[in-house]
């Protein structure tokens, strides 16, 4: 399965715009991108729609991770895949430039969490997106196969079509 | 040391990579879709998508670029002769043809990087520029127009850059209701439109530039969204359409809501 990722640059600038925000205790931020999804034969193009910020009193205080939800932010999640039954991609960033990968305990993390969001949009791909200032890394999950890959192309569109990652990047 | 990219390294360092990895849509073969695919493949854009349902006959010799007259004894699909010329510049490159009108085979452009438009009408670049936005497809419109019953006639044309969220050829005022019902009135007259190779030409390369500094820019100048062309002063400008549009949104393709594919259910079956 080959799997390309879009984003505008208006709402990819709104993304690093929430993600940048100093939390109270939280080292980083994390966000919920709502896609939509475009078929072809083998191939799939997923399209981010909107962005949702995880709200500040959602965080849980944690000396393992730079940012943990609690159960009010998933459940937030969740619902909103249910009533829109679309892709959802969790995202955050690594402050640094040049191409991001997950960590262990991303891939940990990930591979645990994005299939929960199944339970509320069955026949969509969900995923993992990792920015960092000016590139990206991904992962999704498709719901036939039950397996994960590797996003093939993350590209940003706007004044720019600027490959943000994947294969290329 | 010299190689097939050495002249083009001011582009980046990476961009033979970069182009490699492009995937392209060009719908109409013609006049000005001839020349762009000529061009992309010469820079070395690797993946091409290409539509046009029609065959090549002698009266295209005179504007379509790759066509031979020898070619025009068999009348072959314009798709291959384009396709032909595209892996004679370069045989890396990846060639799908789609002989057929393009909303027939419009799935094969979901995932392109950019689509082309060298069509004639109103009505398919409007659809064109609709399923671009869905898809968050970059378009790009290519067309010219010989204007005038008899001397002295005037040549017009216009590359328009459509791109999400940002101006579309509504917003413009290149299509309009008016000139979309006007077009069905007229649907159906006989006699093709005057068309000639060196217009179609200047028009394509300002594409083929516009998409490149999309993609892989040389300059701090982005390339302007819609740029016309005075076909008998010999001159291409921004238009002033371009003025009073400089930060609009788009209110005819709102990108909430209105993306991917409508049939949800396709998702489950190919993911």
């Amino acid at each position: 399965m080959n799997c390309a990722f879009r984003i505008t640059d208006r709402l990819l600038e709104a993304v690093h715009r929430d993600l940048s925000r100093p939390h109270a205790f939280a080292y980083e931020r994390v966000g919920h991108l709502h896609c939509r999804v475009g078929v072809q034969a083998e191939r799939i193009v997923i399209l981010a729609e909107e962005y949702r910020p995880v709200a500040d009193a959602d965080y849980l205080p944690s000396d393992e991770a730079g940012a943990v939800i609690g159960p009010a932010a998933i459940r937030t999640v969740l619902q909103n895949a249910y009533r829109r039954r679309d892709a959802v991609f969790h995202v955050h960033r690594h402050d640094h430039h040049g191409v991001p990968s997950f960590s262990r305990l991303d891939a940990r993390e990930n591979a645990r969490c994005v299939p929960d969001f199944w339970k509320t949009s069955p026949a969509m791909p969900h995923g993992a997106l990792v920015l960092s200032f000016d590139s990206a890394t991904g992962r999704v999950w498709c719901p036939a196969t039950r397996s994960c890959t590797d996003l093939r192309d993350i590209t940003c569109i706007g004044a720019q079509v600027r490959r943000l990652g994947g294969f290329y990047g | 040391m010299a190689d097939r990219f050495s002249r083009q390294r001011f582009l980046g360092t990476d961009f033979d990579r970069l182009a490699a990895d492009t995937e392209v849509g060009i719908v109409g073969l013609c006049g000005g879709g001839s020349h762009v695919a000529q061009q992309l493949a010469h820079i070395g854009v690797g993946r091409f998508r290409l539509f046009d349902p029609d065959k090549a006959d002698e009266t295209n010799t005179g504007r379509m670029v790759g066509l031979s007259a020898k070619d025009t004894e068999y009348k072959p699909l314009k798709t291959d002769v384009i396709a032909r010329r595209i892996l004679e510049i370069n045989p890396a490159a990846e060639v799908a043809t789609y002989p057929v009108p393009w909303q027939q085979a419009s799935e094969a452009m979901k995932l392109c990087h950019t689509v082309f438009g060298c069509v004639d009408r109103y009505q398919p670049r409007d659809e064109l520029e609709r399923f671009c936005r869905r898809y968050l497809v970059p378009y790009i419109d290519v067309g010219m127009d010989v204007h005038g019953e008899g001397f002295p006639y005037r040549i017009a044309g216009q590359v328009i850059v459509s791109l999400p969220g940002r101006p579309c050829l509504r917003c413009f005022g290149f299509i309009t209701d008016e000139r979309l019902q006007e077009e069905a009135r007229r649907y159906g007259d006989v006699g093709g439109r005057p068309q000639v190779v060196w217009p179609n030409g200047v028009l394509a390369s300002t594409a083929v530039g516009a998409f490149i500094q999309l993609i892989a820019p040389w300059s701090e100048d982005a390339p302007p969204l819609y740029t016309e062309y005075d076909g008998n002063r010999f001159r291409l400008f921004p238009s002033h359409r371009l003025a009073p549009l400089s930060h609009h949104t788009c209110p005819h393709y709102p990108l909430a809501d209105d993306l991917g594919d409508v049939n949800w259910s396709s998702g489950s079956e190919a993911a």
